[in-house]
């Protein structure tokens, strides 16, 4: 019995690195510029459909998974140099539910180039794995968990010890004051942006191989990665972290009660749930951080 | 000599026209009365419903049925009437499908519905077709609703049919014991047909088991790996050709295409679907198809590919539900062209439809029938496929299915002379 609850630790890891990767873009992005980005998952998505079609073309796979990265860049650059100032100062909420409706245009967008049509998207590091608790796992997956843990340190060592992180950091407690320190506002923002899109290409790219290439599927994966920044309080990395492996882990193991395994779907909501409750009581608003 | 050039060159002609007359007969266009007249008369309206948005396109019914119509409306039409074909898309929608539901059978007042295929139309406006006493001629029907109304009669199989086609011949070619279907978590469609999967192999002393995922799940892997907690040595693969492929890319990445028997109803024989599954899984996939090959050389299947190059748009479909929508709209023009046109309404065109009993076609293995009932199944036998050199080859040739399920089909099927 002991395998088989390793079989599925491992399986469930394996997302989970997933949804924390997109749970660690939303969290960087939303303590820069107060924005809860859910049209993660369809720069996601994009991206990764962006990524399929150089390849389709005969590009080499380096250029192809560039590509993918700088899409996700693009768009999200787009959407907070020419779009997100104009809601600056609205409400999270109001914030927040802008970027749903960039999320349809860009869903929209993919519908009008794409067919839905088989697709599979294939990186080299598939073909090689190891045996890990008698699950094979492949180096993407690997390299999934790997870059969540590694964006995780990059991006507190990146927050604490340079300029701009300071400034992020300055721009996350008041924009207000940030602005009258004379803080440049908006290249700190780009910056937060660039990251969170660089991040958002990379999650595209990862889903795309490891889950399947649907644009519905990678856009809708902001919702587990929303919930797993919640578990972060849409602050800490480190837990946003944690939030997202446990909630690929507890949803690979519900796999194992029958009752519950076809209505797995559902952790992601459960998790965000508990914890929005568990938040409440300590009198904290979860998206008014001025507040 | 200049006679003989001038003989010459007459006889080369003539050999040419010979040779190549045969070719460009086989190739054109054969629909309705197939005058090559135009037809002007009064437009006889009839609708289609289709689902085509994120997460799938369902309008190969639609647009076959679409070029179908305006070969017939090129070829005097129905006795000089052309059809006017209004298509509708849900976008999976229940409140936009109940409006273009609305809209088709009591705003335009459409005699009938040909090559539907929406899943979310069918079950929200299937009461409606019964009220307003309108048939549905459905072409891309997944859902126990589409099967199991008086008023909707489906030319493909669904889930249900093709997915014990697939288990049948598991059972029969390669020793499948215990099997499990791998569906999506809707209960008119993967719970639905899961459950007569397993009653399946319960009557064949096996066994079944459901693993119902979410449409959306991600963790593809534990899906597989619940199948290989429970045992199972065969994989039936219940779902959408995307899922399934990703589910074929888990076990690959696991080792997993020799530890399984796999198997699957239709959704993955999709024109594209071998381009994707790749090289490890040669000669180990199998599929039950609902209608002929692709490339059949039957003459309605070509007649399919011939209407679509003709009469289709750029970017249409060429999938089973577009065979499906095809055969459909052939059907349902062969029964009008048998009314007075100028008396044509939805009541005679409902008769009429009910009144189709053995339609036969090579892209179906028995005889169409629609009959007077309250459930309609008339395609259940089917072809069984592997993949193999990068295409997919015929392993078994037309073959039916044996299930309670069909029990009441049987019966139907019986009162009407098609079987003994």
């Amino acid at each position: 019995m002991l395998k088989v609850y390793g079989l599925f630790l491992v399986s469930g890891l394996a997302v989970g690195s997933l949804y924390a990767l997109g749970g660690i873009g939303l969290v960087i992005l939303r303590r820069s510029t107060g924005v809860l980005n859910f049209a993660y998952g369809a720069i996601a998505a994009v991206s990764a459909m962006m990524c399929w079609q150089v390849l389709q073309w005969g590009a080499p796979g380096p250029i192809a998974w560039g590509i993918a990265i700088l899409v996700g860049v693009t768009l999200s650059v787009f959407y907070g140099r020419l779009l997100a100032p104009s809601l600056a100062w609205r409400e999270p909420a109001v914030k927040a539910v802008a970027t749903l409706g960039y999320t349809l245009i860009l869903l929209g967008m993919v519908g009008v180039i794409w067919d839905d049509s088989p697709r599979k998207l294939v990186l080299p590091t598939d073909k090689e794995g190891v045996w890990i608790l008698g699950v094979r796992v492949t180096v993407t997956r690997l390299i999934a968990f790997g870059s969540s843990i590694f964006v995780v340190f990059a991006m507190i060592q990146f927050l604490d010890r340079t300029r701009i992180g300071l400034n992020m950091r300055a721009l996350a407690d008041n924009r207000d004051h940030s602005a009258l320190l004379g803080i440049p506002v908006i290249k700190v923002e780009t910056m937060a942006w660039t990251i969170s899109g660089a991040l958002a290409g990379f999650t595209g790219l990862m889903f795309g191989d490891l889950v399947r290439l649907d644009p519905t599927v990678i856009t809708f994966m902001v919702i587990p990665a929303t919930a797993a920044a919640i578990c972060g309080r849409l602050t800490s990395l480190p837990w946003t972290l944690i939030g997202g492996l446990s909630i690929g882990v507890l949803e690979a193991m519900l796999t194992l009660y029958k009752p519950l395994a076809p209505l797995r779907a559902m952790t992601p909501f459960i998790v965000a749930g508990c914890v929005i409750l568990w938040m409440q009581a300590g009198q904290r608003l979860t998206f008014a951080a001025e507040e | 000599m200049k006679n003989l050039t001038k003989l010459l060159s007459v006889s080369a002609l003539l050999a040419a026209t010979y040779i190549t007359t045969p070719a460009y007969a086989e190739d054109a266009p054969v629909c309705g009365m197939n005058s090559g007249q135009a037809a002007t008369g009064d437009p006889i309206k009839v609708g289609g419903i289709n689902g085509n948005a994120p997460p799938g396109d369902f309008s190969g019914g639609t647009d076959a049925a679409a070029a179908y119509f305006a070969c017939v409306n090129a070829n005097g039409g129905i006795n000089g009437r052309p059809i006017e074909y209004i298509v509708e898309n849900d976008q999976w929608n229940p409140e936009l499908a109940g409006q273009v539901g609305t809209k088709l059978v009591k705003d335009e007042g459409v005699v009938a519905l040909v090559g539907n295929g929406s899943v979310v139309s069918m079950a929200v406006n299937a009461k409606l077709y019964k009220d307003e006493g309108v048939m549905a001629m459905a072409s891309a029907c997944a859902i126990s609703d589409c099967y199991e109304n008086s008023n909707i009669v489906s030319t493909n199989q669904g889930p249900l049919p093709s997915g014990i086609g697939a288990l049948k011949y598991a059972v029969e070619e390669l020793g499948t014991e215990h099997a499990a279907c791998i569906g999506f978590n809707i209960p008119n469609n993967g719970g639905w047909a899961c459950d007569w999967m397993n009653k399946y192999m319960e009557s064949k002393g096996k066994k079944g088991t459901s693993i119902l995922m979410d449409p959306t799940a991600v963790d593809l892997n534990s899906v597989y790996l619940q199948a290989l907690a429970e045992g199972v040595d065969t994989i039936l693969l219940m779902l959408p050709s995307g899922p399934a492929i990703g589910l074929l890319k888990v076990a690959e990445e696991q080792g997993g295409r020799d530890q399984f028997k796999w198997v699957s109803p239709t959704p993955i024989y999709e024109p594209g679907v071998e381009k994707v599954i790749g090289d490890y899984w040669d000669g180990h996939l199998y599929v039950n198809i609902e209608l002929a090959q692709f490339d059949s050389k039957g003459a309605d299947n070509k007649n399919w590919v011939a209407v679509m190059n003709k009469y289709g748009k750029e970017g249409d479909r060429r999938d089973t539900f577009s065979q499906s929508g095809f055969i459909s709209a052939k059907f349902f023009t062969d029964a009008l062209l048998k009314l007075d046109a100028a008396s044509i309404d939805r009541a005679s065109v409902t008769k009429a439809i009910k009144g189709i009993v053995g339609a036969k076609s090579d892209l179906l293995c028995g005889a169409y029938y629609v009959g007077e009932a309250d459930r309609h199944m008339p395609n259940h036998a089917g072809r069984m496929m592997v993949y193999k050199n990068g295409g997919f080859e015929t392993v078994r040739d037309c073959y039916d299915i044996d299930t309670a399920y069909l029990d009441p089909i049987r019966a139907q099927e019986k009162a009407l002379g098609i079987t003994k």
